[in-house]
């Protein structure tokens, strides 16, 4: 049962009626989590934790207090340094906010679930096991690895301006991988990278018929890979799957897209971006095929939610349209900041961290082209799937990115596999090479549970949908020391 | 909450409840981490976000027969709240436990190791940390964060096992910038923040930016000459622990070093790695209730000298247990000194580039152990020994057996500890012992 927050938010006001305005937000996650390495269950985990930050606002600053304490002795005491924190920067603070940051929005918002009830223990631990045993299609596999992560938030927030929210965010995740060794080659191939088949919603995405034969693939492919040729070193067009457009997609757009990042908030750490407030309504980012959209509103998609966490409603918008930037990803606080459009996306990876501009659900449009019709149109290219590698300068420009699992493009048909295939690039001149977008049968979506930035740090979900897309012109190269 | 001696009484008090809770053959390995913590976000010298963290979680290893299950459960800080919820948590392990596989490499616990340290500060008043960290800085572009307070990581089990650490640390971890984009990054970090000690980081920084004032270099792609400072390495250690030299990934094809342990690579004669827990920044025990020695050779005169080995790939392998964590990472690593004396390290690089910091490493081809990253702030164009400019940002893509090993030309003779700033879920204790390299040919590709 959630606890009664608008009694502890009493409790609060009560203990420091010098606050101008006071916010709740609790949240609590429960998670359980089964992996098993070559069939041996390896772990079994759960973990259960809640917590309260609790927001006081004192002449335009925004001060906080986290805490376990949900006594209201405990959320008094927390009122009190919440208090303490924004009297003490009062005057001192990038912006004299509002409380137009802090909307009164009332909601009731859940993952949409088909299968609420867990399949019996052992049920999941066949799945593990079998897996394992579908990885490992032969000798030259030398470990196999099956996990299965399932897990509840519940975000809630009361506010003395009314707001009232309540959500619950439900979410499944399966990762499958199996590395192999011929010699000195070592080669890991996996089921959409680790932890990148994690999506809302219930146990119905516990597809263990359609999971299996997925991990003979991947053990397949593993041994495929260590005696294929190695990625050529050349600049050729290169077509990306879904499973590494994710990855494409959140560094070289979703990271340069924060506006926290233009204003300089990430300097420290995470970093700037090429992109400037300025540019918000004007910028070619891209090729006229380019859109991009931020949608909180997929069904599945992991970063889906009814408001972010300062209370701002979430809703579809588009970020790049026809290749200009049109919009970026500043929630209410940018906003006033920057004086530049933005989205609902100020959250927070725990009750323990203030929330932060960041990506939510970030997708690519799907265009027109068949798969058939991009590999047709590729005289001299290479298809990668699965990200293995990812790594950007900080002002999201220069990056190189490497996969699992490359094939050969000639004269418009796939050939030949390759191994350890990389490319690297500039973001801007990138994506304005973007030459075919893949229609709606070429679409798929994806989890990414680990996007870190912030200080102090945060880990958040996000989630990213694309079709596949082809680029010119790109330096494309292999592995080896 | 208020404090260490808080933290540890409610370790105490968890640690005897829990335990009294077993029942017939189950075992029990429980761990406790705990913060009590202040943070300032700031940017352009102003407040961006501020505020008070009181954290405390318990994490519970636990055993009955060949089954083996784990929980972390947060902690409310109230005693008959918490006993309650560790007990709960252990009547659904024991629910839990029964519906798995056996654990064919399951360990019980049976070390019966006890530490205890506790190192104590002066911090600033809550109230004090915005004028305090930022009045100094005034009239600098002056961005990142301030932490401060109290953190705790316990360990016990149920063979007798009792470890305690406490510290009361802060940090200002923050970079400086010019209207050009180029960037000082520094930090002020300890146990006592003293005034006159962060007054003079901060005049440090306002000299190091002078450098940035020149005209940027543009470097083509190609092999530099580069002297990496120990920041910048501080960037690469991480490169020893994922992928890194635990056993089990070694064993099973995961590790960038399975060429070293075969001999088929090798890194430098002036190249070695321990881990060293005389550092004092982070306990020797794990989360087994197992004590570490006080240093662990891994890598000696460029060849592998040691692996790390959790009890459970000891038991797996039947080799013997190093009392590394589950994870089989590094901790409190130190890289050998050389003879390089940094006050020569401009001198000794001639023409290249000095590389203050590294930003967004990432394995680029594991097998070979090459690594990607970026060079970021304050990185220089020297030549004959004088600084020209900064560079403007370039991409590196390298063998560490060809940066620490051929590549390496000299390894200076200081060594800088440097402390773990990272803050994802909880203040993270630990740091590394680093010295500078010469790098003789440091491949930028873009």
């Amino acid at each position: 049962m959630r606890h009664d927050l608008k009694r502890l938010l009493d409790a609060a006001a009560a203990a420091v009626p010098g606050a101008e305005w006071l916010g709740l937000r609790r949240r609590r996650g429960v998670q359980r989590l089964y992996m098993a390495r070559d069939g041996v269950l390896e772990q079994a985990v759960e973990t259960d934790d809640q917590g309260v930050m609790l927001e006081a606002f004192f002449q335009g600053q925004f001060g906080y207090a986290a805490t376990q304490d949900l006594s209201p002795e405990g959320i008094a005491r927390a009122a009190s340094r919440a208090l303490t924190a924004a009297k003490a920067a009062a005057g001192k603070g990038v912006h004299a906010f509002s409380l137009d940051v802090r909307p009164a929005t009332k909601l009731v918002w859940e993952t949409p679930r088909a299968r609420l009830s867990a399949p019996a223990a052992d049920a999941v631990f066949g799945f593990l096991s079998g897996a394992c045993t579908a990885l490992k299609v032969g000798d030259k596999i030398i470990q196999t690895a099956a996990m299965v992560e399932s897990g509840t938030y519940e975000y809630d927030i009361v506010s003395t301006n009314g707001a009232d929210i309540s959500q619950t965010l439900h979410y499944l995740g399966t990762s499958m991988q199996a590395i192999a060794r011929d010699g000195a080659i070592v080669q890991r191939r996996s089921a959409f990278g680790p932890r990148g088949l994690t999506r809302q919603g219930g146990w119905e995405l516990l597809d263990t018929s359609a999971l299996l034969d997925k991990a003979t693939s991947v053990g397949e492919e593993a041994v495929e890979l260590v005696s294929a040729e190695n990625c050529p070193s050349d600049t050729r067009t290169l077509v990306l799957m879904p499973d590494q457009m994710m990855l494409q997609i959140h560094e070289s757009v979703g990271h340069p897209l924060e506006v926290d990042r233009m204003l300089g908030d990430e300097r420290n750490f995470a970093g700037f971006t090429f992109v400037k407030l300025a540019d918000v309504g004007s910028f070619q980012y891209g090729s006229e095929l380019m859109n991009i959209s931020y949608d909180p509103t997929v069904r599945g998609e992991l970063a889906s939610y009814g408001a972010d966490e300062i209370g701002n409603l979430a809703r579809k918008e588009f970020l790049i349209k026809d290749g200009v930037l049109v919009k970026a990803l500043g929630s209410l606080e940018s906003q006033a900041r920057s004086g530049v459009p933005g989205v609902a996306n100020q959250r927070a990876s725990d009750w323990n961290r203030p929330p932060i501009d960041r990506m939510a659900n970030l997708n690519l449009e799907p265009g027109s082209s068949s798969f058939k019709d991009i590999i047709a149109g590729v005289q001299k290219g290479v298809l990668m799937r699965t990200n293995r590698s990812w790594s950007i300068d900080d002002y999201r420009n220069k990056f190189q990115f490497g996969c699992e699992y490359g094939t050969l493009i000639e004269n418009g048909k796939l050939t030949r596999t390759v191994r350890d295939p990389n490319y690297r690039g500039v973001s801007s001149s990138f994506w304005r090479n973007l030459s075919a977008v893949g229609d709606a049968s070429t679409f798929e979506f994806f989890g990414t549970p680990n996007c870190g930035k912030g200080e102090p740090n945060q880990v958040i979900f996000v989630g990213h949908a694309s079709p596949v897309c082809a680029f010119n012109d790109v330096e494309v190269f292999g592995g080896a020391k | 909450m208020s404090g260490a001696a808080d933290f540890k009484t409610q370790f105490d008090a968890i640690v005897k409840l829990a335990l009294g809770e077993l029942q017939g053959d189950e075992a029990l390995s429980l761990t406790f981490d705990a913060e009590r913590s202040a943070f300032m976000r700031f940017n352009n010298c102003k407040v961006r976000q501020t505020g008070f963290v009181d954290q405390a979680y318990v994490g519970m290893k636990f055993f009955r027969g060949a089954k083996t299950y784990r929980l972390q459960v947060g902690l409310s800080g109230d005693q008959a709240a918490d006993a309650a919820t560790v007990a709960d948590a252990i009547s659904r392990a024991r629910v839990a436990s029964a519906l798995l596989p056996d654990d064919p490499y399951q360990v019980r616990p049976t070390s019966a190791d006890t530490s205890d340290a506790s190192y104590s500060g002066k911090l600033l008043a809550d109230d004090a940390i915005p004028q305090k960290v930022l009045g100094p800085a005034a009239g600098l572009d002056f961005t990142g964060i301030y932490s401060q307070g109290t953190i705790c990581r316990g360990a016990a089990n149920s063979a007798g096992a009792r470890h305690w650490f406490s510290t009361d640390t802060f940090l200002v971890d923050y970079s400086a910038w010019l209207p050009n984009g180029r960037a000082v990054k520094s930090s002020y970090a300890g146990r006592d923040f003293v005034d006159a000690d962060y007054a003079a980081r901060l005049s440090a920084t306002r000299m190091a930016l002078e450098n940035l004032h020149k005209p940027e270099v543009a470097l083509k792609p190609g092999a530099y000459r580069a002297f990496v400072t120990a920041d910048a390495l501080n960037e690469l250690i991480t490169f020893f622990s994922w992928n890194g030299l635990g056993e089990r990934g070694l064993r099973q094809g995961e590790s960038a070093y399975l060429a070293l342990k075969e001999g088929r690579e090798s890194m430098s004669p002036l190249f070695s790695l321990t881990q060293d827990f005389t550092l004092g920044v982070e306990p020797a025990f794990n989360g087994e209730g197992e004590l570490a020695a006080d240093t662990l050779e891994l890598i000696k005169g460029g060849k592998l000298a040691n692996t790390l080995v959790s009890s459970r790939s000891a038991k797996q392998y039947g080799i013997a247990s190093n009392a590394a964590t589950a994870w089989e990472g590094v901790r409190s690593p130190a890289i050998g000194s050389g003879a390089l004396p940094e006050a020569d390290a401009l001198k000794a690089l001639g023409t290249g580039v000095y590389v203050s910091n590294f930003h967004y490493l990432n394995w680029s081809d594991t097998a070979s152990a090459r690594v990607t990253g970026m060079t970021r702030f304050s990185c220089l164009w020297v030549e004959n020994g004088q600084v020209v400019g900064p560079i403007k940002d370039m991409r590196w893509d390298e063998s560490l057996y060809a940066m620490l090993g051929s590549k390496l030309e000299a390894v200076t003779k200081e060594r800088h500890l440097i402390v773990e700033s990272a803050t994802y879920e909880a203040r993270q204790v630990g740091g590394c012992l680093l010295p500078g390299l010469l790098v003789n040919g440091l491949t930028f590709t873009l």
